[in-house]
């Protein structure tokens, strides 16, 4: 009996008591490894951040250490087994070392670490696309659980029509971070935007004859059953020789909020002289964030060839309107960055959870971020009206849509930095002095995954929870029930 | 005697079937060669895991896999060709051995074999819109994997056992092979009831099938995520765009049905009828080359598109007109080519600098492509065109457009990475190229691409970059091409000069502006061509079109600055002394009149040539 005591510890041993980890080796420099997840900050609850060596050796050997916890891994592709990941961040930060085989003998790569923070929400919620034009004969809307690598599909297109008569699906959305209602679209086949609420669906249609559009970027109401949606006319135009292949655009855009216990839709903004869009409520619910552009007379404007001929003109600025929720009357649009004074265009604000800071994304011009090269983020600091541009996480290439974590305490933005086409999502912490950690992309099970993978991520949202509805059941809903109507008010102003 | 002579029929009944295959593998290489070699090419194979994985995540996915691992093949024709005539040989030879068809009807066991050759080989322009990775081979495998399903079921006469392997094989078949296993349960069976097991084995077998054939589907659809179209047809081709399902899948099901009724055939000889078992053979053998040779794709523009795209694609710019010559002269004199053709005899005569001298030498036009389901010109060449004419952004847009609409294949992957090369984007060319590493037949050329990637000073001399380059000068523009990607050429070229211009590119500005029949751009184009190529002598088109503008605005002066060759007044001379005395009203009957030396002028195409369609 002793024996196999015997034999099962050493075994155990062998498995967990790094008995690989050289003993006589040189010094080197810091190792080349992808993803680059040296000196980086990850939540305690995340995936294990698999790795690839990029260093040229005839056999590796890696070894991550916390605390009393030690794992030993040996090849190349460093795939942190789940459940030690979760024992070493349990213990605090990570220490990794990296020795590589070369000719000369082992040599010890310069040892960086892993420092371990917050808790980030579970869920992370995104669409996967192909960077396409046009098309879009495969979409789907998947989400991730960050704790671990699975991944589901929420929803489809390919499971509800027919290959030459796809949907366009986008815009998901939650509220407060949780899934007890969420909402996205569907363009063409079976269109309207399907609304979850508690248990139950429907599809809404909320284009009206006093609307340009149906519903198109949505902000949920913290606490009231409202949305606000903005309104857009949308067309697109290729690059002939830029790396920046396409321009998207928009011809109209204004915003509205709908009111779920009415069914309601009504204008907040439709200026003639304006392109309103992207609309961001405060957590108090009194305020809401937008994005605006000057355009000046609509007529003469489209004379010229309208945003397709002059799009590197539009440029948007930052705004908010004050908001009455219990009576839906609006305050006067006030101007909080004039973006285009500085000849820029401010898009996507976003509002952190505790309404101190409102991130947003900043490029040369228009209201698509992701298309363009120089797009960066931005940050506004609420409380006393300064802003700053995040360089700590900003890169040479596009970054754009982004999303607070329930706490406020890490982000996650969609970015082209790995190689100016398909757009992947990274997470970053937010220090107590206001600055970020080094961005990192979202962990996966194969480190290449990002390397051979076909699909853009974009519109990354966190959720504490996962959705509550299959995909089956959205999917049998979508195919079996048409968008209803909603009814148009009049807008309220105080 | 009678043993001899029986032995002699044998051998003719053997030889009938063996003669299909043989004259099949020969036809394809010799006259289908070019089809395969596209097929190839829009397809993609990878030694990869993570690549691999992908095919697990739905049903009939492994079939597609495999279908793709042969189709990689035919990058070498003979040897594609060979696999798929060997699989389809096999697929014929075992339907005769494993239900035992009698010698007298054993082409029979054919047919379904004939049926996946007609499918691919009727497909013509179809070849562009499949999006089912590996369809060339699934029909085939699937019918392998239903043969093996048929010999499986049919090995445990314990009724339990047949029970149970029947479920197993008709669960994993379906995850394996789609609608092929399920088709496979109902011909095993009607093949339960030919052999002599049980009467509770053949109803276990059959309640296992039909559970099976309900349930599989069902349950796919539960599970998994990505759910298309039904689930009992998974393996066959979907719709793709307007192409109906009848014929995306009419014949492959049909296929299948013939199986069933094979398996339904009586067993033996038909003894004593000496001739008629001869007779029932060759008549099948002539009924199926017929049907055959009757519904192959034949059309001899698409050949000639196919080649000329292909030599095109492999820079081989002075084929690509030798091909188009050798069509038109084979042609009678109102034959006219595809826009297809005349925009990549464009492109050639633009990168081997003959533009001037030979631009209207070949006979112009907009003849209709063969074919019945819309084709979009940009889904065809879109990428090769806007690579090759300088127009990175075009060729982009065109890789993905069709990445998303019809899956990545090895042309579209070759182009990406081209195109990020250009852009000079590490990063993005890395990731192509990684994806050609992985397969067996471009991993060399990645090899090469990749050196360009790190060391860019080679572009300049490697082609197709040396001959792109030129066409490169031109500033960024950002602009539509909803119109079709021939218009969007034409308007790039017409469009605003580019600040910096170049030899290749004043050259391809000018022929384009004779081809808007706009004089004033004409002019423009003209002297920015004189400034940049300071030609010795101005070739014989551009002479053309200056002599037609010159005469037209009475511009004694342009008549008399430039030096026009006797033999340009001399032809338009005689092209004006006919037109005034036949005065004919359309190409067509111009066609006729015109002799070929005064049709294949400037002054021809800028009176007659009109309202060409383009795309």
């Amino acid at each position: 009996m002793n024996r196999y005591v015997l034999y099962l510890s050493t075994a155990i041993l062998l498995m967990t008591g790094c008995t690989s980890e050289p003993k006589k080796y040189s010094e080197s420099t810091a190792p080349s490894i992808y993803p680059d997840f040296i000196e980086i900050t990850v939540p305690s609850n995340i995936a294990s951040p698999n790795f690839l060596i990029e260093d040229e050796a005839h056999s590796y050997v890696t070894v991550l250490e916390s605390g009393k916890s030690k794992v030993c891994i040996k090849g190349r592709k460093v795939l942190i087994p789940l459940r030690k990941w979760k024992n070493l961040t349990a213990q605090g930060d990570i220490s990794v070392t990296i020795y590589e085989k070369r000719e000369k003998g082992w040599a010890r790569m310069k040892p960086f670490s892993i420092y371990v923070s917050d808790e980030i929400d579970s869920y992370l919620t995104y669409r996967l696309i192909p960077p396409s034009f046009m098309s879009y004969q495969r979409l789907s809307i998947n989400q991730r659980d960050l704790t671990s690598f699975k991944e589901k599909v929420v929803y489809a297109n390919s499971m509800s029509a027919a290959d030459d008569s796809r949907q366009c699906i986008n815009c998901h959305n939650f509220r407060n971070w949780k899934t007890d209602e969420m909402q996205f679209h569907i363009r063409l086949e079976q269109g309207g935007t399907v609304m979850y609420r508690n248990g139950k669906l429907s599809k809404l249609n909320h284009k009206t004859d006093s609307t340009i559009s149906a519903a198109v970027y949505p902000s949920w109401h913290p606490y009231k059953n409202y949305i606000a949606y903005s309104n857009n006319q949308t067309f697109q135009n290729i690059h002939t020789n830029n790396t920046d292949r396409m321009e998207a655009f928009d011809e109209e855009s204004d915003l509205i909020l709908y009111d779920l216990d009415n069914n309601s839709v009504s204008i907040i903004e439709n200026d003639a002289d304006e392109m309103e869009c992207h609309p961001n409520w405060t957590p108090d619910g009194k305020t809401l964030y937008y994005v605006s552009a000057y355009i000046g007379d609509p007529d003469q404007f489209m004379s010229r060839g309208g945003a397709a001929f002059n799009n590197n003109e539009v440029k948007y600025s930052l705004y908010y309107r004050r908001f009455n929720p219990d009576n839906k009357e609006w305050g006067k649009e006030t101007l909080v960055y004039d973006a285009a004074a500085l000849d820029s265009s401010i898009t996507w604000p976003r509002v952190s959870p505790d309404g101190t800071k409102l991130l947003a994304c900043i490029a040369s011009h228009g209201v698509f971020p992701p298309y363009q090269s120089e797009a960066d983020l931005i940050m506004f600091d609420l409380t006393n009206g300064t802003h700053r541009y995040l360089d700590e996480v900003n890169s040479d290439l596009a970054e754009s849509y982004h999303s607070w974590n329930s706490t406020g305490k890490w982000i996650v933005f969609s970015t082209r930095r790995e190689d100016g086409m398909y757009t992947r999502l990274y997470l970053s912490h937010l220090n107590d002095d206001g600055t970020f950690t080094k961005p990192f992309p979202v962990p996966q099970k194969d480190p290449q995954h990002s390397l051979k993978f076909m699909f853009s991520y974009n519109i990354p949202e966190f959720t504490i929870e996962p959705v509550k509805v299959s995909a089956r059941e959205l999917a049998a809903f979508i195919r079996s029930n048409d968008a209803q109507p909603v009814n148009y008010e009049q807008k309220r102003e105080e | 005697m009678n043993q001899k002579k029986e032995n002699n029929k044998t051998s003719l009944i053997w030889y009938s079937r063996l003669i299909l295959p043989v004259a099949l593998w020969v036809i394809l290489n010799l006259c289908s060669a070019d089809f395969l070699l596209k097929v190839e090419e829009r397809s993609h194979f990878e030694f990869d895991w993570f690549w691999f994985t992908g095919f697990l995540k739905e049903p009939s996915g492994l079939l597609s896999w495999l279908g793709l691992f042969f189709t990689q093949f035919l990058y070498l024709p003979w040897l594609g060709s060979l696999l798929w005539v060997l699989l389809l040989t096999a697929s014929g030879e075992l339907t005769v051995k494993i239900f035992k068809v009698p010698g007298y009807l054993s082409v029979l066991a054919y047919i379904p074999a004939f049926i996946f050759v007609v499918y691919n080989m009727s497909m013509g322009y179809m070849v562009y819109l499949m999006n089912h990775p590996g369809y060339f081979f699934m029909p085939v495998l699937g019918y392998l994997w239903a043969l093996f399903t048929v010999v499986i079921i049919r090995k445990p006469h314990n009724p339990a056992a047949s029970l149970i392997i029947t479920i197993i094989i008709g669960f994993a078949g379906y995850y394996i092979a789609g609608f092929y296993a399920l088709a496979a349960l109902i011909t095993a069976c009607a093949d339960s009831f030919r052999s002599d097991r049980s009467r509770l084995s053949r109803i276990l077998i059959l309640t296992a099938a039909a559970i099976t054939i309900v349930l599989s589907p069902i349950l796919m659809v539960s599970t998994t995520e990505y759910y298309i179209g039904t689930g009992w047809t998974l393996g066959l081709p979907d719709h793709v765009h307007t192409v109906p399902l009848l014929r995306m899948q009419g014949a492959l099901i049909l296929a299948m049905i013939v199986l069933l009724l094979i398996s339904l055939l009586p067993h033996g000889e038909l003894n004593g009828k000496k001739y008629i078992p001869i007779i029932i053979q060759f008549a099948l053998l002539v009924g199926i080359i017929a049907s055959t040779s009757i519904l192959w794709y034949k059309d001899a523009n698409f050949k000639t598109e196919l080649r000329m795209i292909r030599a095109a694609d492999n820079m081989k710019w002075e084929e690509v007109t030798r091909i188009l010559e050798k069509a038109s002269q084979s042609q009678d004199s109102d034959w006219q080519p595809t826009r297809v053709m005349v925009t990549l005899k464009d492109l050639a005569l633009i990168k081997t600098g003959k533009d001037g001298d030979y631009a209207f030498s070949f006979s112009d036009g907009s003849c209709e492509q063969k074919r019945k389901w819309d084709v979009p010109m940009s889904i065809q060449i879109g990428h090769t065109l806007g690579f090759h004419y300088g127009i990175p952004g075009l060729c982009q847009r065109w890789c993905f457009e069709t990445s998303t609409i019809l899956g990545w294949k090895n042309i579209i992957f070759k182009y990406s990475a081209m195109t990020a090369i250009l852009f000079n984007n590490t990063a993005l060319s890395e990731k192509f190229l990684t994806k050609m590493d992985n397969t067996l037949f471009y991993r060399k050329w990645a090899k090469e691409q990749r050196k360009l990637v790190y060391d860019r000073s080679l572009m300049q001399k490697t082609a197709p970059y040396d001959l792109v380059l030129p066409l490169l000068c031109h500033e960024d523009r950002i602009t539509s091409d909803l119109e079709g990607c021939e218009t969007f050429i034409r308007r790039h070229f017409t469009g605003p000069s580019p600040v910096h211009s170049t030899p290749m590119y004043d050259r391809a500005a000018l022929l384009f502006a004779m081809k808007s029949k706009d004089p004033t751009l004409f002019w423009t184009r003209f002297v920015l061509y004189l400034d940049s190529n300071n030609p010795k002598k101005i070739d014989r088109f551009y002479q053309e079109a200056a002599y037609l503008y010159s005469q037209q605005g009475n511009s004694d002066l342009l008549l008399k600055a430039l030096p026009f060759d006797e033999q340009t007044k001399n032809l338009y001379k005689s092209f004006q002394n006919l037109a005034q005395r036949t005065g004919p009203k359309d190409l067509e009957e111009a066609n006729r009149i015109f002799p070929a030396n005064l049709r294949h002028t400037f002054f021809y195409y800028y009176y007659y040539v009109n309202n060409l369609k383009l795309f």
